[in-house]
């Protein structure tokens, strides 16, 4: 049985009078690999902003690795280990493509301060590895802003990875992708899992994507469970038919 | 024949060079070697131009931090070279009234006491400042800039308000402009060291990914206020720095120094030579205070003339100079490897025929 690494009881949010997320419930343990889905506005994005302290909860508890982390600075939700890959790619567009994933690494590795360091000498491995997984070793000299789209979604998950993160987020990693890319990404994503027992929730509109690379499934509906279960579970559930899956089959 | 492929040896290792230290390296290592001449040129007028030029450069380098590596404006920097500038004052005052004349000792000690004044001074700005983004810490640290101005201007017990500070004459050897400048020199080469050491550290980076995108920074693992607000202390202690220098060499400190006006030199300095580029406000201060010094000669309008030319610079080079000539660079390297390549295809082709 392998360790409960984030557990969230009773989550909710308001944004005025819209209930954003009402009571939401979830456990992830190390290794899991889940997806959330639901329509637009069904509060996903909201869910990960509360995750990693981008918004505050009204109530509800988030116990990430045996720590509270209800509503502490993003910052150091980063350092406990919750990484997040954005929808809308959110990189450091002035940057090259090295400069970034390095960034990243010396701010997970606790250097973000280091003041008299040379940056070009320290977490170069790490950065190597990184750029080598995402595929990006090759044209690592490009300005970030410079790049393909579905380079700089690449470039995106890169930076969520820069450190080695205990748990991964990702809105949506495959929008925008082709799909050559949205394979070599979930590819990536399951590598990630199953090579380094990488705990992954990801979001995501693309149904088979879900299918093929969730292993448990949350449906979530204004805010709201509907489901939650194996991909079949959900698959097969009515309500979530009616409500979601039937647009996408 | 064999020049020729000495002459090619040479440029292969300037073009190393330049690739190793880059363009800001360049000018300043050029520069650097141009002040040490500085005083060969005829007359004293020279070296009094160029202790300002250097003072005035670091201050404006250390107002870059802020703007073009954390990437927000402040209007208020000078608040930080002038607090420098009186602290330097204050004690080297009571220095001349404990002992009549001031010794070496004394003169350097109240030199260095501009370091701890100025960053505590940013350390207490800072701490409200960076609580904000945007215009909004632009109006902040104005606002802070001139509450400590008039707390200057009219504090006439401890700092002789508008009047300021006078007869700050310092120990022989320092009373010679060519000593002092090369005193300047070298005070301000060591800071720019440590300043461009900054820069590329992994701080450095942390800055320019605050500029970039400080939401992802944050999520990253950055706590962005306190990184804003390291780097604003920091800044504020190199202003502090060059404001130390001010006051020995002008044998007097005034209420200016703190103003907005000064602040906004450092500004015109920097958008001058490039904000983009570590040696931008060093070559905007060569600028800036060279014309200032020769315009004045010729007409009063001297806030027109800069005026114009800023008007010019914003409207035709937004980079600043060294945006061109980076650019003419660039195009040139671009020019030189297509040749290579075209060169090199020729040759394969040529192989390829036998």
């Amino acid at each position: 049985m392998s360790r409960k690494i984030l557990e969230v009881t009773g989550l909710n949010k308001h944004f005025g009078g819209l209930h954003a997320v009402n009571n939401f419930d979830l456990d992830l343990f190390e290794g899991d690999r889940s997806a959330i889905i639901g329509p637009n506005g069904a509060g996903k994005t909201t869910l990960f902003n509360l995750l990693t302290g981008y918004h505050r909860a009204d109530s509800g508890r988030i116990i990430f690795g045996g720590t509270d982390i209800t509503n502490r600075a993003s910052h150091q939700i980063a350092s406990a280990g919750i990484s997040r890959a954005f929808q809308i790619t959110n990189i450091f567009p002035k940057l090259t493509v090295l400069e970034n994933v390095r960034s990243a690494v010396q701010a997970q590795m606790g250097k973000a301060f280091n003041v008299f360091g040379r940056a070009d000498k320290i977490g170069t491995e790490e950065t190597e590895d990184i750029l080598g997984l995402s595929g990006l070793a090759e044209g690592s000299t490009m300005v970030a802003g410079e790049l393909s789209q579905g380079d700089k979604k690449k470039l995106e998950l890169a930076l969520a990875l820069a450190g080695k993160p205990k748990l991964l987020l990702l809105d949506e990693p495959t929008a925008g992708m082709s799909l050559e890319e949205t394979r070599e990404t979930m590819a990536l994503v399951d590598r990630l899992n199953e090579e380094f027992n990488l705990t992954t929730l990801f979001t995501e509109h693309d149904m088979a994507v879900v299918f093929n690379h969730a292993r448990r499934v949350t449906l979530l509906h204004q805010g709201k469970i509907i489901v939650e279960g194996t991909p079949e579970q959900v698959r097969m559930n009515e309500t979530a038919q009616r409500i979601y899956l039937g647009e996408h089959r | 024949m064999l020049s020729s492929a000495g002459g090619e040896k040479n440029r292969g290792f300037i073009i190393g060079f330049y690739r190793r230290v880059g363009l800001s390296g360049m000018i300043a290592i050029t520069l650097g070697l141009g002040f040490l001449l500085v005083p060969l040129l005829p007359g004293e007028f020279p070296v009094i131009v160029a202790v300002e030029i250097l003072i005035l450069g670091l201050f404006a380098m250390s107002f870059n931090l802020i703007y073009g590596y954390m990437g927000q404006v402040s209007f208020g920097h000078a608040a930080f070279f002038g607090l420098g500038a009186y602290g330097t004052a204050l004690l080297f005052r009571a220095c001349q009234a404990a002992t009549g004349e001031i010794g070496y000792l004394d003169f350097f000690l109240s030199l260095s006491i501009a370091i701890p004044v100025s960053a505590i001074g940013a350390l207490v700005v800072g701490f409200f400042c960076v609580r904000l983004t945007g215009i909004y810490f632009a109006l902040l640290t104005l606002a802070f800039g001139e509450l400590l101005f008039y707390v200057v201007f009219s504090w006439y017990g401890f700092t002789g308000g508008d009047d300021g500070i006078q007869g700050l004459l310092p120990p022989p050897f320092f009373r010679d402009t060519v000593n002092y400048y090369y005193f300047t020199l070298t005070v301000v080469a060591i800071a720019v060291v440590v300043l461009w050491r900054i820069t590329r550290s992994p701080f450095g980076y942390s800055l320019r990914m605050l500029r970039e995108n400080q939401q992802r920074a944050a999520f990253l693992g950055i706590n962005v206020r306190l990184c804003m607000l390291m780097n604003f202390v920091i800044a504020g202690t190199f202003a502090g720095v060059a404001g130390a220098l001010w006051g020995p060499f002008q044998r007097s400190v005034s209420p200016v120094l703190l103003g907005w006006m000064e602040s906004g030199i450092a500004v015109f300095m920097t958008l001058i030579g490039g904000a983009g580029f570590f040696a931008g406000p060093l070559v905007g201060s060569v600028v800036y205070t060279t014309l200032n010094a020769y315009v004045t000669r010729f007409t009063i309008y001297w806030p027109l003339t800069i005026g114009f030319i800023i008007l010019l610079l914003v409207l035709f080079v937004p980079g600043g100079i060294l945006s061109v000539v980076d650019a003419r660079i660039a195009a040139y390297r671009h020019r030189r490897e297509s040749n290579a390549n075209l060169a090199a295809l020729s040759a394969d082709g040529r192989e390829s025929a036998q």
